[in-house]
Formats: structure tokens, sequence, C-alpha cells
């Protein structure tokens, strides 16, 4: 699966249930400062799991990781290729 | 007795201390009196009469706290709403617990301006909440069918006697710096009250990712972690080379320890992640300081004050775990229900299954409750079913947590149709429009039937499931 493709998804499931409708939401708006916090992450790591089949390892849940939702599916394209 | 005259006798011998630290602000014990103090006369004008029951609906901040303690100095029982909940969250809170008004940080429908960040709603009650002569502190709203029991009450005593028993073991002392990360209104009692009882600083961290945490830990040379097991395996597989050298103390809470969580932060870290067993309606029972390496899944011996026993034990010596000690809850909310009435033979049933061992150590297996424990936050499924039963699609529906590897447990539904399909998507935005997002099930199963117990014909409650 593309990361183009799992961009857009991510960005959708984040915009209807983690932050409020008046919160502007691009893939390169910086996740921490606008408000998402751990449970935040539960969640999406949640819809990745059962979206894609892929638990991100914690190893890879870094600052670089959860910059931006764009860098988040560019994690997830990356491990879904991964042997 | 009032609980601020535990934070009052603190600010009297560590004034200039350091109380709360976040990210832009640092206030002394001092400080934090004044800001009670100005925060009370507020909140006074609202015109509370003694015992009045306010919902508070606030973020993790210092102003949590220092609202929390303004509203006992006016005499006010103090019910958190957590951030997350929806409106109609708020108002069954209101309605069930019989609230006085709302205080939010978001303004709401109708509400005044108190301060700039602070909001109020006053709750019309047909008759003034009876509070039974209790000197009521606190009241945890718990969810539940119609006929369950709602709103765990606090008085000041129990809660002064849950501090200084809970304290025998966790000897949190005036050095000490606790590194904040649970939600405040899930968790205040026998964490910041009994913290700030004993002069110790509170760093509150939004911090999501192991290595911000850790160097924030580092450079605030935190003491103390108490955290669900969902950050201690963020911190557990951390590869920076930052260490916990100033942390004495790592307890995990919420929810049981995964055994790799608990093995990868002991190889990480050099240092145990211990586990204590903390119920709402009893405080902190036990803690596993005696033996964290060799009985790291055990939740620890009793405190001194309390004792446990196993009730109906099976061929295994496994059963109900019973509990005798000090800060028992006063009563349930909704239906009433006094303490005399909640014990039998003077213990207190606390739905856990587990075991003893020949030194005294207490193993957790199961629970006999169906509450969901998603991370660290409890999900209630019969809240959920009300909201998927409403749904048209939908005959009825069973909700249950499913164990997961690294969360605890996630929430799943079962779903009987009233036809024979129904837009799965549909019944999830319907979700969305009256859940909080973390309580929406992950997954839907359309099922034919609902397992029934054979004698009352209600819905059969499995603890967790395996995935």
């Amino acid at each position: 699966m593309e990361a183009q493709q799992i961009e857009t998804e991510l960005l959708s499931f984040v915009r209807r249930e983690i932050f409020a409708p008046t919160i502007e939401l691009t893939p390169e708006t910086d996740l921490v400062g606008a408000g998402f916090d751990s449970m935040s992450l539960v969640r999406v790591l949640l819809f990745i799991e059962t979206t894609y089949g892929l638990w991100i390892p914690e190893k890879e849940i870094t600052g670089e990781t959860l910059k931006n939702l764009h860098a988040l599916a560019a994690a997830v394209a990356r491990l879904l290729h991964e042997p | 007795m009032n609980l601020i005259e535990l934070l009052n006798e603190a600010a009297g011998r560590f004034a200039h201390k350091p109380a709360l630290v976040d990210a832009s602000t640092t206030i002394s014990y001092a400080g934090l009196m004044d800001e009670i103090s100005a925060l009370s006369l507020d909140l006074k004008k609202l015109g509370f009469q003694p015992g009045a029951r306010v919902g508070l609906c606030y973020a993790n901040s210092i102003q949590y706290v220092a609202l929390t303690f303004a509203l006992w100095k006016i005499g006010a029982v103090v019910v958190p709403v957590p951030i997350e909940c929806m409106e109609e969250d708020i108002e069954e809170i209101a309605k069930s617990m019989e609230l006085s008004g709302v205080l939010s940080q978001q303004p709401r429908k109708g509400s005044i301006e108190v301060r700039s960040d602070l909001n109020f709603n006053a709750c019309v009650l047909p008759n003034p909440a009876n509070n039974h002569g209790l000197n009521i502190a606190f009241i945890r709203f718990t969810s539940g069918t119609t006929s369950a029991r709602k709103g765990v009450v606090l008085c000041h005593e129990t809660i002064r006697d849950r501090v200084f028993a809970a304290n025998k073991a966790l000897q949190i002392r005036s050095e000490d710096i606790v590194m904040w990360c649970l939600p405040m209104s899930h968790h205040f009692l026998i964490t910041i009250v009994l913290y700030l009882t004993h002069g110790a600083t509170i760093v509150l961290s939004r911090h999501v990712v192991a290595r911000a945490f850790l160097e924030s830990i580092n450079h605030s040379h935190g003491t103390v972690l108490y955290a669900a097991p969902f950050h201690f395996s963020l911190l557990a597989r951390d590869s920076s080379d930052l260490s916990l050298a100033s942390v004495r103390l790592a307890v995990s809470t919420t929810c049981s320890l995964p055994e790799d969580v608990a093995r990868d932060f002991r190889a990480r870290f050099h240092r145990p992640l211990i586990q204590g067993l903390g119920i709402i309606e009893l405080g902190l029972v036990s803690l596993n300081t005696g033996d964290p390496f060799g009985r790291w899944s055990s939740v620890g011996r009793p405190l001194p004050d309390f004792r446990v026993k196993i009730l109906n034990a099976d061929d295994q010596d496994c059963g109900e775990v019973a509990v005798q000690g000090p800060g028992f809850l006063d009563a349930y909310a909704a239906p009433w229900i006094a303490r005399a009435e909640l014990l039998r033979d003077g213990w207190f049933v606390t739905g856990d299954i587990g075991w003893i061992d020949a030194e005294g150590y207490l193993f957790l297996v199961g629970r006999k409750t169906a509450v969901i424990n998603l991370a660290g936050r409890k999900v209630f499924p019969e809240e959920i079913e009300s909201v998927l039963n409403r749904h048209p699609a939908v005959r009825e529906s069973r909700v249950y947590g499913r164990l997961h590897a690294h969360l605890g447990e996630v929430v799943e539904a079962e779903l009987v149709l009233e036809q024979g399909e129904a837009d799965i998507q549909a019944v999830r935005e319907f979700c969305r429009t009256h859940l909080a997002s973390f309580k929406i099930p992950t997954r839907f199963h359309v099922v034919r039937s609902l397992p029934r117990t054979a004698v009352t014909g209600k819905i059969r409650r499995p603890p967790a499931m395996a995935a």
C-alpha cells in the first residue's frame, strides 16, 4: 500500500475521531502541537492495527514518526513493506 | 475535617518549594494556596450551598488541582467529569449525581464565564442532593445499567485515611519529584492529594513519545513514575542511552502489567517496575515493594493496615479477593447504598479473582466485573450498548474487552441486527456522535444471537476475551 493512500486515510481518521472540527489539519500539521496526547496515540495505533494489520513497534514511536501525519504514513508504509 | 487542611499544613512546612510544574509554570505551595484562595472567592459568588455537588470538566493542569482544592475549601463536593465526555455524558453525570452545576474549561451552551478559562452551567435540581449527613468530598461517577450502582462516595476523612495508609508503602517524601502523565479526572486522591500532603513536587508531562518523556524525567530529576503499562511499554523500547538514574519508584497501574513490558523495562533501565492493587472503593490495598524482581506479576502483600483473603476458593486456591482496611467507600450515590450494607461479614468483595502464595503475595488472575480497561481508561460496556441499541438497525448488542498485547484490552462489540444486513460504517458514525472517541468499538461483529445466562436470561458477560 502506498504512503499517499495511508496518509489520506490517517488524515480522515484523525479529523473524524481525534481532533475538534475547528482545528485545521493537514498532513504537515505538528500533531503534538495540535493537542495529540497519549490517548490519541492509542486510538491511532488501534486504527492502524485494524486497518492495515500492523502494530507499530514501540521503538518506532518516536518524535520523528509522530512529527506529522505525512511522517506517520511514511513509517506505516515502510513497515508494511518490510519482510 | 477538610482535605484543604492537609494542603495547608504542607504549605506551612514547604511554602517556597515547587508544588506543581508544567511546561511553562512552576507554582510553589504558597502560590498554590494563594491561587486556591482566589479561586474560592470566585466560586463562592456562584452561590453553592455547603455540600453542593459540582462537576469539574477540566484538562490536566495546575488549575485542575487548584480548582479541586478550592471547591473543597468552600465546602463543595467534587465530581470529576472526564474532559473527553460528550455533552450527553455530562448531562447524564449531572442528572444521576444530582449536580448543582458543572465547571468546565470550554464554554458550553448557556454557560457563564467565571474566568477566561473557567465556565459554569447551573443545573436545575428538583430537590437538593441528599448527602445523608456525611462530610462528602468526592464522588467518582461510574457508569452502568440503570439498576447498577453509580457513583463512589468518599468523605474527607475517608480520603485522608487512604492517603496515610497508602503512604506506608509509597513512602512519598518532600524530596520526591513525581512525573505525572495520567488523566486527573481518573486519578487524583491516592496520587495528587497524597503527593501534595507530603510536600512532593508534581511535574505535569504531556509528552507522547518515550524520548521526550525520558528527557523530561532526567531534566526534572524525577524520582517517582506512576503510569499505565502502555506508557512503560513505550519507555522500555526506547533506543536512546537515557537512563532513569533518579527514579526510585516506578509503579504500573490501571491494568495488569504484561510480562514482556516488565521484562523489557528491567532490561532497559536495570530497575523493577512494580504493580499494586488500587481500587476506587478501597484505595491502595497492596504494592509489590517486597519482591519486585522475583514476583514481578504479583500485586504485592497487603499494606500494613489492610487484610486480604480469598473467598470461595477452587481446588487451585483461587477465588474472589476480599479486603478489610481503612478508607473504605462511604456509599454508592445512585441508588444510595451506605457502607454498612456493602460489606459481607465485614469484608469488601472486590470482584477480582486471585490467589495468595505461602509468603502472602497476592496474584490476580482475572476479574468478575465486565469493565473494560483501555490503556488506563475505564470503559463501561452498558454505556456503549445503550448507544448501540438506539441505532435503528440494531436489535441488541454486547460490548466486551478483547485482550490486547500492548493496551490491556480493547473495546469490541457484537451486534444482533433487526434485519439481515446493516451498514456497520453507519453504526460507527452513530457511535461517533454519541460516544467519546476511545469508547467506540474497534471491531463490530454481527451475530445471530447473544449468549444469555440460563437462570435470569441476562446477557452473559465474560471477563476480557483472548485475542
